[in-house]
């Protein structure tokens, strides 16, 4: 019989995520495990956490993890990567640890062209607090802290995270995908992929922002969050690479 | 072994290095910025870690991370920016990570200038990140001393999985004086059993501060306070100077603890008897010596360049038995001998009026 | 036995050097030894000077109230640190840019073309030799041989010759 379905080996047989029902972080996840166990680096890898939704991943896991304080996961990743390079170093951190509150950290790891991968979750809102809103947070989008919806003379303009990274000369890959639909979680895929490979080669920093739905605080349904993306959030944030330097 | 005429921040770069430090990351601060200076230099050339970071927040985190993987890290920096470095060392904590801390002070608040002062007492001592924690703090009081105790720093701190602070000042850090380096006694650490160094043949490890259930986590906290106590027993360091017959105990810390003993010096050439002592080890504080001390001497003066800070420390330690006074200045012109003497003949009141 | 020494001047007139040069002799010949810097924010042309304290026994204080020898290369640091001079104190003041005048009864003066003999002999910046010349005439701690040493440990190869010349020819100033 053909296997249709298996787990990556990154991630524990055993594993509950805690994340809510609809939500993409386990997509996310999914495929980063994928992307460790096809380039042969489980067994290397040391992963810096972020504070998020995502801060339980030693739970899911089967890899070496080190809990960092909110918004400084591309700190603690430079520091593991400097202190040991033989290893696979990466940060999975949502748009407000990596964008808002670490950002100061990542544009200058990216500067810096650590050989480490970052995944950045861009949901538009800081979920595990409760939905306020973050970096990425839509103009007109309505969230505990924007009530009337985010005005852009009140509240400043969403972030382009991904377009920010690839200016840096450090970065080695920048890209933006989304989980919205199955052809863009191949392509998305492809990009995590494509991201961890440029650390290996030892060529700088790789990273991708992951457009990701969190049905919770949008108060939608599963299915309403990925029509959201596709309609409200692509046209803002657009999907594609935004630097590659294996290719010319 | 030749002695080299050196300042006190490339003393502690050097020694750093020489006690195997793999990893440097810092940003620059005034009077301080030598130490990175120094070690840019010869990390790299050395195949080790060296980062300018952006900020002191990012270095401090880069040496949290470095630390996760069981090698010895380290970074420096001065007062308002080791405010920054705060959360990153109640992690360090709560995260039972080593790594080395040099905290060059200047004078504050704010940012204050680059006078010598050692107005940042409470903060190495009693630390400005949250949670029930502590840290050890060593503070030299000559270049030498900053070579020893940085050597120790690394020591300490991997013995006890804890960050340690080395607390100089921007005097010891500017000035030179002749020192040795020499190989120091202290064993290697075994770091294997907790490093992350990927999940081979091995079980995944985790390093956090984070647990929801409340038992384990005041089991790891209650580990972390039996970590302190053994410090306390195991840990202390002072220097005392003539307390056997002494009428006033002069105490002070780092670099003060020298001009005391000018003071005590001038004092006994006028028959006033009067003894020093002086923390090594801000942390664990020396109170059972001191209480010992308090039972003879009753009159006890902390001289401090700042407000009064080791003062709150020495109270407790004699507990109600002598009286302690402080001398102190916030910043600036250091109290000198004289000062200190006068306090002393203050202190004394009319008895030695005739020799005075 | 203890001494104090200021070298005080502007920036690039090598006051620091001489000061570590000096501190150096006076490890090279076992004693105890401090030195200690002050400069301003400005890199170049600031004022600036330096502490030594030397001793047979350890240095505990190194900042001092008071101070057994000054040397003063410009008339700045002559104005500023003359009143820290100890009475039976020494200031060698370089009378190239200093007015010999003597504001002070209770201390001695040595008033010297340090900057203008560094110049004759190649270059004005060496004119901090010139004024450890003179300092190795009055202080007993500070023995040329010594200095020459501490030379010969701390400057680049190239600038030595200069060095020990302007040095030998500032021993011969004092008695001028």
């Amino acid at each position: 019989m053909q296997q249709v379905f298996k787990l990556p080996d990154c991630i524990k047989k055993d594993a509950k995520f805690t994340f809510c029902p609809g939500c993409d972080h386990g997509v996310a996840l999914r495929l980063l495990g994928d992307a460790i166990d096809e380039c042969g680096v489980r067994e290397d890898t040391i992963a810096a956490l972020c504070v998020g939704c995502s801060v339980f991943l030693y739970d899911f896991y089967d890899i070496d993890c080190l809990e960092c304080p909110h918004g400084r996961a591309t700190a603690e990743a430079t520091g593991i990567k400097r202190a040991r390079p033989d290893k696979f170093v990466f940060t999975y951190q949502g748009d407000g640890d990596f964008a808002a509150i670490g950002f100061a950290e990542s544009i200058y790891t990216a500067t810096r062209g650590e050989k480490v991968t970052s995944i950045c979750i861009n949901n538009t809102t800081y979920g595990m607090t409760g939905g306020q809103m973050g970096p990425t947070t839509l103009l007109g989008q309505v969230t505990t802290t924007t009530p009337f919806g985010r005005s852009a003379e009140l509240n400043g303009y969403p972030m382009k995270i991904a377009e920010h990274i690839a200016l840096c000369d450090g970065t080695a890959f920048s890209a933006r995908v989304s989980l919205d639909s199955v052809a863009n979680i191949i392509k998305a895929k492809q990009a995590i992929k494509k991201a961890c490979e440029v650390q290996i080669k030892g060529l700088g920093f790789g990273f991708v922002e992951i457009l990701s739905s969190c049905p919770t605080n949008w108060k939608m349904t599963p299915q309403e969050a990925h029509r959201h993306i596709r309609e409200k959030m692509i046209p803002v944030f657009p999907l594609g690479v935004f630097k590659d330097v294996t290719k010319g | 072994m030749a002695k080299t005429l050196i300042s006190g921040n490339k003393a502690i770069a050097q020694a750093a290095f020489d006690a195997g430090c793999d990893c440097y990351f810092s940003y620059p601060i005034t009077p301080q910025t030598a130490i990175g200076e120094y070690l840019s230099e010869i990390m790299p050339k050395a195949n080790r870690g060296y980062v300018c970071a952006e900020s002191e927040i990012a270095s401090i985190n880069m040496v949290i991370g470095a630390a996760s993987t069981g090698e010895k890290a380290m970074t420096s920096s001065s007062s308002c920016a080791i405010s920054l470095m705060q959360e990153g060392l109640s992690y360090a904590v709560g995260d039972q990570l080593p790594l080395v801390l040099i905290s060059v002070m200047r004078a504050g608040p704010g940012l204050g200038y680059i006078y010598p002062s050692q107005c940042d007492y409470d903060q190495a001592v009693t630390g400005g990140g949250n949670g029930d924690y502590r840290i050890p703090v060593l503070a030299p009081s000559t270049v030498q001393e900053c070579v020893d105790l940085t050597h120790r720093a690394f020591y300490l701190s991997q013995k006890y999985r804890n960050p340690v602070i080395v607390l100089s000042d921007g005097l010891l850090g500017q000035m030179m004086e002749p020192a040795e380096f020499v190989k120091y006694p202290y064993p290697e650490i075994d770091t294997s059993k907790w490093a992350l160094t990927g999940a081979k043949g091995r079980a995944p490890r985790k390093i956090r501060s984070l647990e929801i259930n409340e038992e384990k986590h005041n089991q790891n906290l209650q580990h972390i306070f039996d970590k302190y106590a053994q410090m306390e027993r195991e840990e202390v360091l002072f220097e005392e100077h003539n307390v056997e017959d002494a009428e006033v105990l002069l105490v002070a810390f780092g670099t003060m603890g020298r001009n005391i003993k000018a003071a005590m010096n001038l004092a006994r050439q006028k028959g006033l008897k009067v003894g020093t002592f002086r923390p090594i080890t801000l942390f664990p504080f020396p109170n059972k010596r001191l209480s010992e001390i308090a039972d003879k001497t009753k009159k006890i003066i902390v001289a401090e360049m700042n407000m009064g800070q080791m003062i709150k420390d020495v109270k407790v330690a004699v507990n109600g038995k002598a009286d302690v006074v402080h001398i102190g200045r916030p910043a600036g012109a250091w109290l000198d001998e004289t000062e200190i003497l006068e306090a002393v003949e203050k202190e004394l009141g009319g008895k030695y009026a005739a020799s005075i | 036995m203890e001494q104090s020494i200021i070298i005080a001047g502007f920036g690039g007139q090598g006051v620091l050097s001489a000061g570590i040069i000096l501190a150096n002799a006076f490890m090279l010949n076992d004693k105890h030894v401090t030195w200690y810097p002050c400069y301003g924010a400005e890199m170049r042309g600031g004022a600036v000077n330096c502490e030594i304290v030397v001793s047979d026994v350890e240095v505990t204080s190194i900042h001092k109230k008071e101070n057994d020898i000054l040397i003063a290369l410009n008339d700045l640091s002559f104005e500023k640190f003359l009143p820290r001079l100890k009475k039976g104190g020494t200031v060698i003041a370089n009378s190239s840019l200093i007015e010999e005048k003597k504001p002070r009864t209770d201390i001695n003066y040595i008033f010297a073309k340090i900057s203008d003999t560094a110049r004759d002999i190649g270059n004005i910046k060496a004119a901090n030799m010139a004024a450890l010349g003179i300092l190795s005439t009055i202080c007993g701690f500070a023995k040329i041989s010594s200095i020459k040493e501490a030379v010969s440990n701390v400057l680049p190869e190239k600038i030595k010759e200069l060095n020990y010349n302007v040095l030998e020819a500032g021993t011969k100033l004092a008695n001028e």
